[in-house]
C-alpha cells in the first residue's frame, strides 16, 4: 500500500486530498444515511422477523445480484466519467446490453452450444457492447448520454432479432448449478454478488488502476495534467461495465431458467442502485460497498414488504419514501450536510 | 372432436357453434351457483399467497379481485402478490413465499419455464400449490377455461366466418403461456383441414406493455402492405386485447371487411363484437371472476382433507356478432 500511495501522492494531491488517508472502501460507517438505512430494517425485522433468516438473507442476496452487478458496472462508468448528469459518465445501455447477452446466452445453449463456449461469447458480446460505448465516447466523442442511448437502441433491436420478443428458456449444468443452493445453504447468486462485490471494491478502492479511474472522473484536466491517460482510463470503464452487464446476463437467465423479453425495466432500479449507492460514501461518490448496500437495502425493503403481507401497491410508494428519507437523513446529518 | 376425424366439417355444422355454445352457459350457471354455495369449508387462520403475472387486463384484475375476496369470504388472510408483468419480481416474489411459508399458493398466469422450478420449490418446502391458467405438474390443482375447446371453437367460428378460405393474420407473441399455445395449436388443428385459409408470413408479435397502441401500429402498417380489399380476411389474437388493437386499426383504415378474433371477452371488445358496424367477428368470453372463486374454493377444499380432481375447468362461450348481447347479459356485462 505504501509504494502504491508514494507512487500516487502527486495525483492524489492534483486530485484535491484524495489520499491514503481516506478509508479504502470510501464508507463512512458513522454516516446519517446508515443510520436511516439501519433502523428501517429494524422496524421492518421487528414486524417481521423472518427477514433477518439466513435463508432470507440469502433469498435477498440472490436477488439483488442482478441489478446489484449492473448498479457495480454504472459504478465503474460513473468513477471514471464524473458525477455531472449530463455530461459526466452515465451508461444507459446496461439494461439493454444485459437483454442482447441474456438473449444471445439462452439462445445458443438452446442450440446446443456447450457451457463453456456459450458462457465465453456472451461476455465477448457484453464487452463488444462495451466497446462500442468507449469508442462513441472516447474517439467520436460523443456525450456519454447519446452515445449509450443510441447503444441501447442497438441492443434493443438485436434482442428483438434474437429472441422475436418470446422467452428464450434455457437450461444447463451451469445454470442449474448458479440457481442452486451454494456453501453454507447460501445460494450461488448470493455468493456470486458477494465475491464480485469483493473483487471489484479491491479494484476499483485497492489498486492505482482504481485511484486513477476515480482521479479521472474527479478532474479529467488535473489527471491529464499529472500524465493519465484520461482517454483510456475512460474507454477501460465502459469496457469493465460491458462485460459485467453479460455477467449480470447470465445471473438473469440462470434466475428466470430463460431469457425473458421487458429487461429495459431495469434501467431505472439500476441508476437508482448506483446513485443511492453514494450516500454511504464519504464524499457522495460511487463506491462498490455503497452499490452493494443500496441493492440489499431496496432488496431489504421489497422483500419485507412481502413478508409484511403490505399490498405490492403500496410498496412502491412507501419504497420511494424511504429511499427519498436515506438520501435526506444524508443531506441533514451525514457528511454531505457539510455540502 | 369426432367430426374431425371424417375429415371436414359441413357448414351448417359450424354455423351452431355460437348458439350451442351459448345454451352451454345457460345450463353451466346453475353449476356454478352450487359450487358457489357454503358447503365450502372455511379457511379461518389460513393464509393463502395470490400470486399473479400482472394486473393491468380485464381477465387478471377480475379472476385477482375474486380470489382476494373469496379468501376474505371464507375468513382466511390473502397474501396479494402481483408481479407487474416483470418476470424476475415473479420469481423474486414466489421464492419469498418460501420464507414466508403460507397455507397456500394460487399462481395466476405466466410463462410457466421461467417460474416452474419455484413451484416445485414451493411444494418441495411442503407448501401446497395451486394454480390458474397454469397446467404445471407441481400445481395440485389447475383452474381454467378449457382453452382446448374453446380455441377450436373460436378458430371453426372463423374459418366460418370468412367462408372457409383466405389469408389470416396471427398475433403469437406468447408461445410460452401454456393456455395462448393451446389456443394457437387448437387453431392449426383447425385450420389443417381448411387448406384455403392461410396464415400470413412472419407471423405479428404481440406485446405487453402497451398492447393496444402496438397491435394498432402493427395493423396499421400491415394494411399499408396488402392495400387490396379481400388480401387479409381475418386478424387472430391468442387474448383480446391484440384483438382490441387490430380492430380499431381496421375501423380508422376503412377495411372493416376484415374480421378480428380473439379470447377474454373484455368488456369493450365484447361490445365491439356486438356493434354491427365494427369488424370485431367473434370473442371466447372467459369467466374471470368465476375462475378466481372456484380457485380459492378449490384450495379450501383441500385443506380441509378433501381430495380434488387435477383439473377444474370453467365454460367459455363463443360471443359472435348474432349471440354478442345476449352473452353480454350473462356475463354480467350488460350496460
Amino acid at each position: 500500500m505504501s509504494s502504491i500511495s508514494s507512487r500516487l501522492r502527486p495525483t492524489a494531491a492534483a486530485l484535491g486530498g484524495l489520499g491514503p488517508s481516506q478509508p479504502v472502501t470510501g464508507l463512512v460507517w458513522r454516516s446519517g444515511s446508515l443510520i436511516a438505512i439501519i433502523f428501517i430494517l429494524a422496524l421492518l425485522a421487528w414486524r417481521a422477523p423472518l427477514l433477518l433468516s439466513p435463508g432470507n438473507i440469502g433469498l435477498v442476496l440472490a436477488q439483488a445480484s442482478i441489478v446489484g452487478t449492473l448498479g457495480f458496472a454504472l459504478t465503474l462508468v460513473v468513477a471514471a466519467g464524473g458525477r455531472d448528469l449530463v455530461k459526466g459518465g452515465i451508461d444507459l445501455s446496461l439494461a439493454a446490453n444485459l437483454g442482447l447477452s441474456a438473449a444471445l446466452y439462452a439462445s445458443l445453449l438452446t442450440a446446443g452450444w456447450g457451457d463453456l463456449p456459450a458462457l465465453g461469447l456472451t461476455l465477448l458480446a457484453g464487452l463488444g457492447v462495451g466497446l462500442l460505448n468507449a469508442l462513441a465516447v472516447t474517439v467520436i466523442g460523443i456525450l456519454p448520454l447519446l452515445a449509450t442511448l443510441a447503444t441501447m437502441s442497438v441492443c434493443a433491436g438485436a434482442e428483438l432479432v434474437l429472441t422475436e420478443n418470446l422467452t428464450v428458456p434455457a437450461s444447463s449444468p451451469f445454470l442449474d448449478w448458479l440457481a442452486g443452493q451454494g456453501p453454507l445453504d447460501f445460494p450461488v447468486m448470493a455468493w456470486a454478488l458477494l465475491v464480485l462485490a469483493a473483487i471489484l471494491a479491491l479494484l476499483l478502492h485497492g489498486t492505482p488502476l482504481g485511484l486513477r479511474l476515480y482521479g479521472v472522473g474527479g478532474n479529467p484536466a488535473a489527471a491529464r495534467a499529472a500524465g493519465l491517460r484520461v482517454r483510456f482510463y475512460l474507454a477501460l470503464s465502459y469496457v469493465l461495465a460491458g462485460l459485467l452487464a453479460a455477467v449480470a446476463a447470465v445471473l438473469a437467465v440462470a434466475f428466470t431458467s430463460a431469457a425473458t423479453p421487458g429487461s429495459d425495466e431495469m434501467l431505472l432500479p439500476l441508476i437508482v442502485t448506483t446513485f443511492l449507492g453514494t450516500v454511504f460514501s464519504s464524499r457522495l461518490r460511487p463506491t462498490i460497498g455503497g452499490t452493494l448496500l443500496s441493492a440489499l437495502f431496496v432488496g431489504f425493503l421489497v422483500n419485507g414488504f412481502q413478508l409484511l403481507a403490505i399490498s405490492s401497491y403500496w410498496a412502491n410508494g412507501i419504497q420511494g419514501f424511504l429511499i427519498l428519507v436515506v438520501v435526506a437523513t444524508t443531506r441533514k446529518l451525514g457528511p454531505g450536510a457539510r455540502r | 372432436m369426432a367430426a374431425f376425424e371424417g375429415g371436414r366439417i359441413g357448414r351448417r355444422g359450424l354455423l351452431g357453434v355460437g348458439l350451442g355454445l351459448a345454451s352451454g352457459l345457460v345450463l353451466a350457471k346453475p353449476s356454478f351457483a352450487q359450487s358457489g354455495s357454503d358447503d365450502v369449508p372455511s379457511l379461518a387462520g389460513k393464509r393463502i399467497a395470490i400470486s399473479v403475472v400482472g394486473t393491468d387486463h380485464f381477465f387478471d384484475l377480475k379472476s385477482y379481485q375474486a380470489q382476494i375476496a373469496e379468501v376474505e369470504r371464507l375468513g382466511g388472510t390473502p397474501i396479494g402478490l402481483d408481479a407487474g408483468r416483470n418476470d424476475k419480481q415473479l420469481v423474486a416474489q414466489l421464492q419469498t413465499l418460501l420464507t414466508q411459508k403460507p397455507d397456500a399458493v394460487i399462481q395466476q398466469l405466466g410463462t410457466l419455464p421461467v417460474f416452474d422450478n419455484q413451484l416445485k420449490r414451493l411444494r418441495a418446502a411442503g407448501i401446497p400449490v395451486f394454480t390458474i391458467d397454469v397446467p404445471s405438474t407441481n400445481s395440485i390443482n389447475n383452474t381454467t377455461s378449457d382453452n382446448f375447446s374453446l380455441g377450436a371453437q373460436l378458430a371453426l367460428q372463423l374459418v366460418s366466418d370468412i367462408g372457409g378460405k383466405g389469408n389470416l393474420v396471427v398475433f403469437n407473441g406468447f408461445a410460452g403461456v401454456p393456455v395462448c399455445e393451446i389456443r394457437y395449436q387448437e387453431l392449426l388443428q383447425v385450420l389443417k383441414y381448411y387448406p384455403d385459409v392461410k396464415i400470413v408470413q412472419p407471423e405479428l408479435r404481440d406485446v405487453i406493455p402497451n398492447t393496444v397502441q402496438d397491435s394498432y401500429a402493427q395493423i396499421t402498417a400491415l394494411l399499408s402492405k396488402y392495400p387490396e380489399k379481400g388480401s387479409i380476411s381475418a386478424i387472430w389474437s391468442a387474448w383480446d386485447i391484440p384483438q382490441l388493437g387490430a380492430t380499431q386499426a381496421l375501423i380508422a383504415a376503412g377495411r372493416t371487411e376484415i374480421l378480428t378474433y380473439g379470447v377474454d371477452g373484455t368488456p369493450e371488445v365484447l361490445s365491439l363484437v356486438k356493434d354491427p358496424k365494427a369488424p370485431a367477428g367473434a370473442v371466447a368470453v372467459q369467466q374471470p371472476s368465476l375462475i378466481g372463486t372456484a380457485a380459492v374454493q378449490n384450495v379450501a377444499r383441500y385443506l380441509a382433507g378433501q381430495t380434488l380432481p387435477s383439473q377444474t375447468f370453467l365454460p367459455a362461450v363463443i360471443a359472435n356478432k348474432k349471440n354478442a348481447a345476449e352473452v353480454q347479459r350473462q356475463v354480467g356485462q350488460a350496460t
